[in-house]
């Protein structure tokens, strides 16, 4: 059986983009017996629940919120807290399991939401008025207290689902207050924006760059979902 | 001066009584003491010698007082060798202000001018933090005193000491008019018992010079806090009294509480043997020798830290440096030490709800805890600074950072070359677990980097370019800036971080940044901030104090023109009650008219510039504002920001 030293799926950060491709191509099939066995084992279910439902820790992924190309590249850099997944600690084929099993969970059922065509410009506008630029930033760029959004990596589908119900800090916008179009708007001015540029070609990002690290691979199976500042909540700024 | 005198009549009164401390009146003091009819003195006060001219005709009035109460005072504070008394000035200590600049010759203490009694405490709170010791604050004992209570707490929870001198008119016998009576209280320190270590009313110089070094004791000895003592008017103007036996007290030399030997063994005893030990620091390192200490036991151990920045304990780049990566170092450990860890609760337990919270330990099933603290030797009840109650398996009441050399030897004398091994491994894990870390902090500083406003992670990297081969020390709190400064700068020296308010009072970050770096001054360190919009107009006049008393600080604004964790408190709000979204501003945001900080700092005799919104001009005008700061003097840049 193969083994996972870590894949803490924990996607606090679930509306975090993914700016890297995946390491390899990723299949469309997975052994769910296999993935439901590594999503316990690798300590998945520890922030997400058994059933990836979510947990006070990190949000429900049962369905997944991306597809699986981007779930992998996802899990190879995220935007949050979530511990990174290098390549040598679990291979695509190995996430695609994983895949396979939050698929077999909850299906995703086809979504009327994602017919809908976003205007940009009313989006831009009701990601201020709405409050969105609060915590991820006036371009979504995100900011310790939440991610990056800008552009999105999830599907509108997955971005609606989380917003109704998010698992994490983030306040609900139930359908009473922002309807599914005004969503849509919004993700499409999301999409609007370009991937960052890698840090590499930042020369501000590079001073008195730290040493090369040794080989290894991180050895910690858990989440990162922990608010090591809970106290900073509130105050004033 | 907040209390003109306006009734001279009253003055004239009480000089005709006053005490007498001039040759002029010469009455043997025995016999006019003997004759002096019962008045209704506060027990112990030196008795008051009723005017008598030598013709024997009582009405004479007495104009002078040659050695008042109060010179005696300054010869005690001198003893504890202030540097500085931050203060705005307050008739209630009128005697004391007056004998501390001439007759103290305004040295040692140097009277620093403040336009607020919350910057005076606030800046008493940032400079201690630095030097390491506090230095003076003067405060009427009624209004001055309400206006620095939040400071004070402040101070309080983050375990600093600032020595407070609360004026007060005790004997109502004595007080001139209507504003004294307003100003007088009986109990003065009693607004502010909850939250500082000790105080005291003494009624006597002998009394307050033994006070007064008992404060100062109390104040330095950890767990640190501020301390008040009251000076009563009539103590400070009435003269010394003839034959009084005014010594001053001898300042002992304080060790701090050092923890148990068995337990520290035991402690020892329980990280060696860990497979996945973990350190986690708050307020450790109070000096050089506290990050030393940490550095050294934590390779010693090959052990990760995770540093919750109450004061600079760890190195940023070390590689033993898992900060960014808590959560995992937390949820993956056998035995976690808590080194003068505030809340140990929420370091290994999560929370999280939109309604009700909801809770869950971080930790996996059996892990040991270990806390080292000093908080465990004092507390107290009302204000709930003590933080949720964490059960833990080992608990040395003592300061970790005395405690430091104890651990240290205990664990060395406890290492086998099987567990050196082990270690090394361990440790070479962590090393590329924190490049990774690193790494990812990079990765995310890009999101926004060109974006206007200026993204907080542009507006740190801006700043630490034009530093990072300075001896620079940045003495505000970064929490609101998303920690950049932390996640991407290379901090290594104590003094290069100081926390934060420690009570979450906002208006502490301005004039703790200024009395940070009014201690920095003479090591001739660069001092710089990142400033919070929202804080800094609490009490602005604080850049008045920084320019008038030369006090060099580069000033950053972080400018996102509101109050942004209220504003998104409010968001939240508005969202569970789903009565519409689009109005979270009211109440929280600064704009219209948006505030031009530059000419805010320039109308106080600061170097101001901004707003800047265009990331491209940053660097230039920190470059301009630091050569200000060379020379001496404070700089503001003002920056329009991103809110986080």
């Amino acid at each position: 059986m193969r083994q996972l030293k870590l894949l803490a799926l924990a996607f606090a950060v679930v509306l975090g983009c993914h700016c890297v491709e995946a390491q390899a191509p990723a299949k469309t099939s997975g052994d769910i017996d296999n993935g439901k066995h590594l999503f316990a084992s690798a300590g998945c279910a520890t922030c997400h629940g058994a059933k990836a439902e979510g947990t006070n820790l990190a949000p429900a992924i049962a369905p997944p919120p991306v597809d699986l190309p981007g779930l992998i590249a996802y899990a190879r850099k995220p935007t949050g807290k979530m511990p990174p997944v290098p390549i040598g600690t679990a291979d695509d084929q190995q996430i695609g399991d994983i895949y396979a099993f939050l698929k077999s969970i909850a299906p995703a059922s086809s979504s009327a939401v994602e017919s809908l065509k976003g205007d940009p410009e009313n989006g831009k506008k009701l990601f201020a008025a709405y409050g969105c630029y609060e915590c991820h930033g006036r371009q979504g760029a995100g900011a310790a207290i939440a991610p990056r959004v800008g552009p999105p990596a999830l599907s509108l589908a997955g971005v609606v689902r989380y917003v109704r119900a998010p698992t994490g800090q983030m306040p609900p916008y139930t359908a009473k207050v922002v309807s599914d179009q005004d969503l849509a708007d919004i993700y499409a001015y999301l999409k609007s924006f370009p991937a960052p540029q890698p840090a590499s070609t930042i020369p501000l990002l590079n001073q008195q760059r730290a040493p090369r690290p040794a080989e290894s691979s991180f050895f910690f199976a858990c989440s990162e979902l922990v608010p090591q500042y809970s106290g900073s909540v509130r105050r004033r700024a | 001066m907040r209390n003109p005198k306006k009734d001279s009549v009253n003055r004239r009164e009480f000089l005709r009584t006053a005490a007498a401390g001039t040759a002029a009146l010469v009455v043997p003091p025995v016999t006019t003491r003997a004759a002096q009819p019962a008045k209704p003195h506060i027990a112990g006060a030196p008795p008051l010698l009723k005017a008598v001219a030598p013709d024997g005709n009582p009405s004479v009035e007495i104009l002078t007082v040659d050695r008042p109460g109060s010179d005696f005072m300054v010869d005690v504070l001198k003893s504890l060798d202030f540097e500085y008394l931050c203060a705005n000035p307050g008739n209630s200590f009128r005697s004391l202000h007056e004998s501390l600049i001439n007759y103290g010759k305004n040295q040692s203490p140097e009277f620093i001018t403040c336009c607020h009694e919350e910057s005076s405490v606030a800046m008493g709170h940032g400079y201690a933090k630095i030097e390491g010791k506090p230095l003076l604050v003067c405060v009427h004992g009624t209004v001055g005193l309400q206006h620095a209570s939040m400071a004070i707490y402040d101070a309080f929870c983050d375990r600093v000491p600032v020595y407070i001198i609360l004026g007060n008119f005790s004997d109502a016998a004595l007080r001139f008019g209507q504003v004294d009576w307003t100003h007088s209280a009986q109990d003065p320190a009693a607004m502010i018992r909850d939250y500082v270590k000790w105080d005291d009313n003494a009624v006597s110089l002998e009394a307050f010079a033994e006070s007064a070094v008992r404060a100062y004791k109390i104040a330095t000895t950890p767990p640190m806090m501020p301390v008040a003592l009251v000076a009563g008017h009539e103590l400070q103007e009435n003269p010394a009294p003839d034959g009084a036996n005014l010594a001053v007290p001898k300042l002992s030399t304080i060790s701090p509480p050092v923890g148990d030997s068995a337990a520290v063994a035991e402690a020892a005893r329980m990280l060696v043997a860990a497979e996945n030990p973990v350190l986690i620091t708050d307020r450790v390192a109070r000096t050089a020798a506290g990050l030393a200490g940490m550095i050294e036991l934590a390779e010693t151990l090959q052990a990760p830290v995770i540093d919750r920045n109450g004061r600079m304990n760890f190195p940023t780049r070390h590689p033993l440096n898992m900060t960014e990566r808590a959560g995992a170092t937390i949820a993956g450990a056998d035995v976690i030490a808590g080194l003068e860890l505030t809340d140990f609760w929420s370091a290994v337990n999560s929370v999280r709800g939109q309604v009700y919270p909801e809770t869950r330990p971080v930790t996996k099933p059996g892990t040991k805890l270990i806390s080292v603290t000093a908080n465990d030797l004092f507390a107290k009840s009302n204000y709930q600074d003590f933080q949720r109650y964490q059960p833990v398996d080992l608990a040395i009441a003592a300061d970790a950072e005395a405690t430091l050399p104890s651990l240290i030897e205990a664990v060395k004398r406890q290492l086998t070359d099987d567990r050196k091994r082990a270690f090394a491994d361990r440790g070479a894990k962590i090393a590329a677990a924190h490049q990774q870390v690193m790494q990812a902090q990079r990765d995310a500083a890009t999101s926004g980097w060109d974006a206007s406003p200026i993204s907080t992670a542009r507006l740190s990297m801006e700043l630490w370019a034009q530093i990072k081969n300075e001896d620079w020390s940045f003495v505000s709190n970064c929490q609101f800036v998303s920690r950049w400064p932390l996640r991407l700068w290379d901090f290594k020296k104590h003094y290069q971080y100081i926390g934060a308010e420690g009570g979450y009072g906002v208006g502490y970050g301005a004039p703790a940044s200024v009395g940070a770096a009014l201690a920095n001054r003479k090591h001739g360190r660069l001092t710089v901030s990142i400033q919070n919009d929202g804080d800094l107009m609490f009490a602005p006049g604080v850049l008045w104090t920084a320019a008038h008393s030369r006090i060099p600080i580069l000033i950053l604004m972080h400018n996102n023109r509101a109050y942004h964790q209220e504003l998104m408190q409010i968001q939240i709000m508005a969202n569970q009650h789903q009565r519409g979204i689009e109005r979270a501003s009211i109440g929280n945001v600064l704009t219209d008219p948006a505030i031009d900080y530059a000419k805010l700092a320039q109308s106080m005799g600061v170097h101001g510039e901004g707003p800047i919104s265009d990331p491209k001009d940053l660097a230039p005008a920190i470059r301009r504002a630091i050569e200000v700061v060379k020379t001496g003097s404070p700089a503001l840049v003002d920056v329009l920001t991103q809110p986080r």
